[in-house]
């Protein structure tokens, strides 16, 4: 096990938050999570404390974990979309959220390891496993376009909460100008990705 | 044909092949840089024999795939390279097989 370095516990109010949305995100139909996305990464700003004080409101070792899992919650649902979808545009899309969750994740613990951090569990992190998990269950049970449906349109709503996210909870907060970089190296695959999936919801009738 | 007259006459075919040489300009080669999830540039001009090297500098697979299919780079790992030399004058219209949303185009004059 690597030794942590970087150990923050100070702030989770806004990782809570984060959490929450990305878990609902999930859970909840498209129409719903960008507004609940938006609400949640933003939190409210705390009056008491001057700007120029306030600590980090997520240390690094947490964003490499959110990092980590977000990629592994969503290679999850690909191998799945990539066995059950229904459609082609589905199952392609799918394969490619393996290949390129994989690719992000291969990086993120090549950095990790680089800067000798063990990713920190927090609250942000064990929701996103736990919604992710939640969110296959649903999708085992489904089939055809139903599945089909279920999955884009939480792929739609993921993606869009994790861009958030990346916007503005990591990149603002991530420390070690590595990781900075590799979260700013992420979003355009996280942007492209909820394009597709927008593409290809567009697409799908009822 | 005298020998003299033998040796004007072959050097005079050198000259023009050199003169021809000259005018036309060598066979270039042209890099398109797949990053952050783009072509760039997204429209490259080339002339006809010119070499495309597409260099992809993302982190994930990507492909050069002709919206006509007469080309296909098939998966472009990352940190990988796939050159072609694209033959017919005209506009070619190309995206990312794995990731649609991506789109480019060569010209070839």
């Amino acid at each position: 096990m690597l030794p942590t370095r970087l150990t923050d516990r100070r702030v989770l109010g806004a990782l809570a938050a984060i959490a929450t949305a990305i878990a609902v995100a999930g859970c909840k139909k498209t129409e719903n999570a960008a507004d609940t996305a938006a609400a949640a990464v933003a939190p409210a700003p705390d009056t008491t404390t001057p700007a120029a004080a306030a600590a980090p409101a997520i240390n690094d070792a947490q964003i490499a974990s959110i990092v980590v899992t977000a990629n592994s919650v969503d290679s999850a649902a690909g191998v799945l979309a990539e066995k059950k979808g229904a459609s082609k545009a589905v199952k392609d899309f799918g394969k490619t959220m393996v290949t390129d969750h994989g690719g992000v994740n291969k990086q993120a613990v090549a950095l990790v390891t680089k800067l000798n951090v063990t990713p920190e569990d927090n609250d942000t992190s064990k929701q996103l496993k736990s919604g992710g998990d939640a969110n296959l269950t649903k999708l085992q049970g489904l089939t055809g376009k139903e599945f089909d449906k279920a999955y884009i349109d939480n792929e739609v709503a993921y993606h869009q909460t994790v861009l958030d996210a990346i916007d503005k909870t990591l990149i603002p907060n991530a420390q070690n100008a590595d990781l900075k970089a590799l979260l700013v190296k992420v979003r355009p695959a996280i942007q492209a990705h909820l394009d597709m999936a927008k593409k290809i919801q567009s697409t799908q009738t009822t | 044909m005298s020998s003299p007259v033998r040796c004007a006459a072959i050097a005079s075919v050198f000259a023009l092949g050199a003169v021809a040489a000259c005018t036309r300009p060598a066979p270039r080669a042209h890099t398109v840089t797949i990053r952050n999830f783009a072509f760039d540039p997204a429209e490259l001009t080339i002339a006809r024999g010119d070499t495309v090297v597409w260099l992809n500098t993302d982190f994930v697979p990507h492909s050069a795939t002709a919206r006509d299919s007469t080309w296909d780079s098939k998966e472009i790992a990352a940190n990988a390279t796939w050159r072609y030399v694209p033959r017919t004058a005209g506009r070619h219209e190309y995206y990312c097989v794995l990731h649609p949303t991506m789109a480019g185009t060569i010209v070839v004059r």
